[in-house]
């Protein structure tokens, strides 16, 4: 790469944090992205394991039919139609109310996509523990819901938490289509930085915007993985 | 203590259980064998209802564990509405009188004809008999020991609180008394160490033990053993077998399959011998070994033996 090119990036880096108005605008972008994130991640989970309580009920209890169904309704669509589109609907049709905040309408559409995900995570984690397990449980007199407390889904969480952590941060990165209703994150902050009438050049602001997003991936990624240490310890100690 | 009334199981299209009855007494040590896929752990896994049945009822000291048949009580079938159709038409085809009962009810059995809603008497009935017999599958359980072939020890939990969790949490005895009970059973079984492990640290042969160990804490009046040394190392068998047999000249109650056809002779006081869903003939060991009458014991056992 040409010197004096790097220098320039580096120049325009250097710009993007020492000047405040740049610097507004990023952190407010930023502090967009995390309030969307932790408020959808939140919706995300308790749906979801409601859900996926939902789906791991025995069939044969006839109360479950009706919400086993509408479940199932919801993860399919959820999960078979984009997430921009879902986005598109829940702005301009379901909360397209004058006046009722964006970041609430973002925190919705994300919270109820990530549901779905969040539910077939869980349910293929504990459908993954071994049938032999409960059934030793049964076996002893232990109703399913003791069972499924105490027995299945503590090992079943251990399958759970690398999920739950992928799909929070797919959560996060996906987040960064909330301009397309007009939102400005972290994403938008560095366009809006770059343009024209601002620094005339992208590539600083969405190195920036990246570095940003790298971080965060990363002490997630660095949560979750103590996380999970922390279960197998209190799983396999010899 | 046990009795199995006319099961059938059936896995989707695959009839498994063919209408078996059973009776296993107070003290008996039942074998069961068969070639593989002969239903055998599903018999097994009938009695404490890990497997639900189609028709059929399985009691325990005198209680109903399944829903009511309806086909097994002549009484009921007597008050359903199908009944009286059929009662009719066979009167009108100049049955005689005294047959008709006989006859229809025989009928409605054969070909199936009880609908679910059968009238109120009919209802009522069947409800009679189920509140004043029925023990809720749970209670039953406790009474009933199971051994996996794959041990099935909870993972997430060691030794002692495999075996203290069900007692402690159905408040069958407090948790001071349950450690007490596991730490003699641990003693008995020769693992008196392993408290504290987890299963993942255990031999095939300690596991399993254990595996016992835990039925046992709940003071079981009879044991269900599928397989138990099937999913073991050769040189682990002997010292699971020799606490079953202990078990056994203790008088516990017991079903067990096996393919250890030398155990089965020395410890089983009836064996029974399944092909194809249906019990095809049972005596006593001597008898089962020495002198089979069916064809396919024959070819069982030299293929076994
Ligand atoms: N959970 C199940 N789902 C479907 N089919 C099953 C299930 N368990 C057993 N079967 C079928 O039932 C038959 C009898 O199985 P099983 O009772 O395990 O035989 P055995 O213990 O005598 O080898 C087999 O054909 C097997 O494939
Ligand atoms: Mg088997």
């Amino acid at each position: 790469m040409n010197a004096a090119l790097l220098a320039g990036f580096f120049k325009n880096f250097a710009k993007v944090f020492t000047e405040t108005a740049y610097l507004k605008m990023l952190f407010k972008g930023l502090e967009t992205t995390l309030i969307i994130s932790i408020g959808a991640a939140a919706i995300g989970l308790l749906l979801g394991s409601l859900v996926a309580i939902v789906k791991i009920t025995p069939k044969k209890n006839k109360f479950m039919l009706i919400p086993n169904f509408i479940c199932d309704v919801y993860t399919t669509v959820i999960r078979g139609t984009p997430m921009a589109l879902q986005l598109f609907l829940m702005a301009f049709v379901i909360f397209a109310i004058r006046g009722f905040p964006n970041e609430l309408t973002a925190i919705f559409a994300f919270g109820i996509n990530s549901g779905a995900y969040v539910a077939e995570n869980i349910r293929a984690g504990i459908l993954s523990v071994d049938r032999g397990q409960s059934e030793a449980g049964r076996a002893l007199g232990l109703n399913g819901r003791q069972t499924m407390l105490k027995i299945v889904v503590p090992q079943g969480m251990k399958n759970v938490i690398p999920a739950l952590g992928n799909e929070i941060i797919a959560l996060i990165k996906e987040t960064s289509i909330v301009s397309m209703i007009g939102m400005v994150d972290l994403t938008a902050a560095a366009k809006i930085i770059g343009s024209g009438q601002n620094l005339a050049t992208y590539l600083a602001p969405t190195a920036v915007a990246a570095l940003f997003y790298l971080i965060i991936v990363y002490l997630l990624t660095f949560a979750i993985k103590l996380i999970e240490r922390k279960l197998r310890k209190s799983d396999n100690r010899k | 203590m046990i009795t199995v009334n006319n099961v059938y199981k059936s896995f989707g299209k695959n009839e498994v259980l063919k209408g078996i009855s059973l009776n296993v007494e107070k003290g008996e040590k039942l074998a069961l064998i068969g070639p593989s896929g002969s239903g055998k752990s599903t018999l097994l896994r009938c009695l404490n209802l890990l497997e639900e049945i189609k028709y059929g009822e399985v009691w325990l000291d005198g209680k109903l564990l399944t829903p009511v048949d309806p086909y097994l009580h002549f009484d009921v079938i007597e008050k359903s509405n199908t009944f009286k159709k059929v009662c009719a038409e066979l009167a009108q085809a100049g049955t005689p009188e005294s047959e008709i009962r006989e006859k229809a009810i025989l009928k409605i059995k054969k070909e199936d004809l009880l609908k679910p809603f059968e009238g109120r008497e009919y209802r009522a009935a069947v409800k009679k008999i189920f509140k004043e017999n029925y023990l809720n599958i749970n209670l039953a359980r406790r009474c009933m020991g199971m051994v996996f072939q794959q041990f099935n020890l909870f993972n997430n939990m060691n030794v002692l609180n495999n075996m203290i969790y069900a007692p402690v949490k159905l408040k069958i005895m407090t948790k001071a008394q349950a450690e007490e009970k596991a730490a003699a059973l641990l003693k008995r079984i020769g693992l008196p160490d392993k408290a504290d492990a987890f299963p993942s640290s255990l031999s095939g042969g300690q596991k399993q033990r254990i595996a016992i160990a835990r039925s046992l804490m709940m003071n079981p009046e009879v044991m269900l053993f599928d397989e138990p040394t099937s999913a073991l190392d050769p040189e682990m068998v002997g010292e699971v077998l020799a606490l079953i047999k202990e078990l056994a000249d203790e008088g516990m109650t017991m079903v067990i399959v096996t393919h250890e056809m030398g155990f089965a002779r020395e410890v089983a006081t009836r064996v029974l011998f399944m092909d194809g869903g249906n019990i095809l003939e049972e005596g006593a060991p001597e008898k089962i070994f020495t002198q089979p009458q069916n064809e396919r014991l024959k070819d069982f056992l030299s293929k076994v033996l």
